[in-house]
């Protein structure tokens, strides 16, 4: 959790490193974020204020699981949903607008916490933002994941070092929760050993602004994950 | 032909706008110290093996880089430019001093090999020692077929068609993949890596190897015996009016007095 004064503080950072930005596969959402208007767009990591501002891009899975959501809202209606490295917080802006009845947006990242408070509330809804490491934690059976009708992760497969936490955490989620994968092809999804337990629901073509921010990939796939997990 | 897997060589070298100095020694360039870039023709490698992947034409590309830990870099542009993963074949500075095309050529061949590549793509030559030799040597270690100079490259009927620089114009010609293809100029212009892309390539997989891992002896098989400075050009002057450099070039024999 951030505190009061440091959060004004990163407010005021990520309102003056961000645009709002429609610039996606889900204009519906208006987002702060790093668009090609924006200096740190052409900037290197060093001289960035913002430590790996992954929050500041609208990732192509994630884009693609969003707009899943908003072209598919009565699957989330009434339902309780985890999105998980939430980001920009996107995908559970989405399950909120969708008429979910609890979402929580989970990213590590504290700064990420800010941004989606402030996401949230340019879209009119709420979110539980969160920084619980659910990959990370060692779970007991009273520390389980608590139950989701719906567990979301939108390009969660970009870190190679992720693949066995992931296939690990997710051993230990509840057996009914719907698993819903956004990925554009990143190689440790295409190699991961969940592969064989998915089915692809629906492709969208990224945006040509999505592309630019994803050299070499263009297009994003929505995945359900099935027994056996 | 869809799925085709592309690995990219990507030396590194002195920066295209740095001044080359020779160590006092004559044994080489000095790099200490100095800006280490992607050769440019393996950037225009790159460039072109990720538009192959956005034109579905490829899916996988794999950029590998010889040489010590600072390669590392080199290959963290190529994945921000939209390579897929990166293989580092680590080899120390001094062993480097002497690490010859045919070497790379070699290390590039087993790579081709153990990630099962329809297409290896280098530049067609390093800006630093000028050889143009390696994606030639891969060719050949691999029976596979070469179109070096590249300036055009296009997909037809299981086969490519590309375009080649040659003296005075251009040659058409078809190979069948497996091939080697090696970059000149004109074929496109690379991407700038952005903030979005540096960040991500931060986190794609890179393979540390050596040498040895692929059964490679890295013993030099030449010697350079000196690298010297181009001769100093020899200073001009300045004459005030027209018929004095008519007298001078009279008297120097280049005109008829």
């Amino acid at each position: 959790m951030v505190g009061g004064l440091c959060k004004t503080f990163l407010k005021c950072l990520i309102g003056q490193h961000t645009r709002l930005s429609r610039d996606h596969l889900t204009p519906e959402l208006i987002l702060h974020l790093i668009t090609p208007a924006c200096h740190l767009w052409h900037a290197s990591l060093e001289n960035s204020p913002l430590d790996d501002p992954f929050w500041a891009f609208y990732w192509p899975g994630g884009q693609a699981l969003t707009r899943y959501i908003l072209d598919n809202p009565g699957l989330f209606h009434g339902k309780t949903v985890l999105d998980l490295g939430s980001g920009c917080g996107s995908a559970a802006i989405a399950a909120a607008l969708a008429g979910a009845s609890k979402t929580v947006a989970n990213d590590i990242h504290p700064v990420a916490e800010v941004a989606i408070e402030m996401n949230m509330e340019k879209n009119g809804v709420q979110v539980k933002p969160e920084t619980y490491n659910y990959l990370m934690c060692q779970p007991t059976p009273s520390q389980n994941t608590p139950k989701f009708d719906i567990i979301l992760m939108g390009d969660m497969f970009y870190d190679p070092d992720f693949t066995h936490l992931i296939s690990k955490w997710l051993r230990s989620i509840h057996p009914d929760s719907m698993v819903l994968i956004g990925d554009p092809g990143r190689l440790p999804f295409r190699q991961h050993p969940l592969q064989s337990s998915l089915k692809c629901l629906h492709q969208y073509n990224l945006t040509k602004t999505s592309q630019l921010e994803n050299n070499g990939l263009t297009q994003a796939s929505i995945w359900l994950l099935h027994e056996p997990r | 032909m869809s799925g085709l897997r592309v690995i990219v060589g990507c030396k590194r070298v002195i920066d295209y706008a740095v001044k080359i100095r020779v160590k006092p020694d004559k044994t080489g360039v000095i790099t200490d110290g100095v800006k280490h870039s992607m050769n440019p023709f393996d950037e225009i490698a790159v460039e072109e093996a990720v538009r192959m992947k956005e034109k579905k034409l490829a899916s996988e590309v794999i950029a590998v880089s010889c040489g010590p830990i600072q390669c590392q870099e080199t290959l963290r542009t190529a994945m921000a430019m939209g390579a897929d993963k990166s293989i580092h074949v680590e080899v120390d500075a001094a062993t480097y001093e002497n690490l010859q095309p045919l070497h790379v050529a070699k290390i590039l061949s087993k790579v081709a090999q153990e990630e099962k590549a329809d297409i290896v793509f280098t530049g067609k030559q390093a800006i630093d020692d000028d050889c143009n030799q390696t994606g030639q040597m891969v060719a050949a270690l691999l029976d596979w077929p070469q179109a070096t100079f590249a300036s055009k490259i296009e997909k037809a009927n299981g086969e490519l068609t590309v375009t080649r620089e040659i003296d005075g114009g251009l040659e058409t010609i078809k190979v069948q993949v497996p091939a080697v293809l090696t970059a000149d100029l004109r074929l496109n212009e690379p991407r700038y890596a952005t903030l979005p892309n540096i960040m991500k390539a931060k986190k794609k997989p890179m393979a540390k190897k050596k040498p040895a891992d692929y059964g490679v002896d890295v013993g030099p098989r030449q010697s350079i015996l000196k690298v010297e400075d181009p001769p100093v050009r020899q200073a001009g002057s300045k004459l005030d009016s027209v018929e004095t450099l008519v007298t001078k070039l009279r008297d120097a024999g280049l005109v008829p007095s």
